[in-house]
């Protein structure tokens, strides 16, 4: 992803209850040390893998900062896309996602405010066939 | 759904909105007594009501709004 690409223009009256986007990313070594020095968030869970499987998990553990950075990149860039203004954020994370681990971000619309030009997207993140973190987003359409 | 239902119901979505659990609402309460009600908090305000009560308003209806009063009248001719 770079500046370079453009955001999707969906005008209200395109978007639809049920209407989906995704976003397919692996998160990189490289992103994590970028997110630290960004969030100030050293915590050696993100960053040693020795420590991270002495406290029960698989690997280095993907910042759920990280994770909530690619459904900014879902509202901006694909639904609703360029006109979107993102109002709130309810998200639960049930499993890790771990460095360099596939994983899918999907977006679905489930209720359209015609009164405020407000979608509501219900937010599922998955990995390996997983439900990693689900949640629901707000987000306005703000056109003229 | 009688008044007093869709006022208990609406006092709860205010007092989320404004987050003041002392908020009490009125029918004359209107946005310019609520220096926080501003145009976003109106959103927020639309949307939850329209969540709560299950129905959806049309744009001229909420531009319409004066008070709290006429957003009670228009929930209960709505459900």
């Amino acid at each position: 992803m770079t500046l370079a690409e453009q955001p999707r223009v969906l005008t209200w009256d395109e978007l639809a209850e049920g209407m989906a986007a995704t976003v397919d990313f692996v998160v990189t070594p490289a992103e994590m040390h970028a997110f630290a020095a960004l969030s100030g968030d050293y915590n050696a869970l993100h960053h040693d893998a020795s420590f991270a499987r002495a406290n029960g998990f698989d690997g280095v553990v993907v910042y759920g900062g990280l994770i909530i950075a690619k459904i900014s990149q879902l509202i901006g860039m694909k639904l609703p896309g360029r006109d979107a203004v993102w109002m709130g954020l309810s998200l639960r994370f049930r499993r890790p996602l771990y460095v360099g681990q596939q994983a899918r971000l999907e977006g679905t619309i489930a209720r359209l405010s015609e009164s405020t030009r407000v979608v509501r997207l219900r937010i599922e993140v998955r990995a390996a066939g997983q439900l990693l973190a689900e949640g629901d987003v707000e987000a306005r359409v703000a056109q003229p | 759904m009688d008044p007093a239902e869709i006022y208990r119901k609406l006092t709860s979505i205010f007092r989320d909105v404004f987050d003041d659990d002392s908020l009490t609402i009125a029918p004359e309460l209107a946005a310019a007594a609520l220096p926080e009600w501003d145009s976003l908090q109106h959103i927020r305000l639309v949307i939850a009501a329209e969540r709560e009560f299950a129905l959806k308003f049309s744009a001229s209806e909420i531009a319409s709004l004066e008070n709290v009063g006429e957003f009670a009248d228009l929930i209960r001719r709505k459900l």
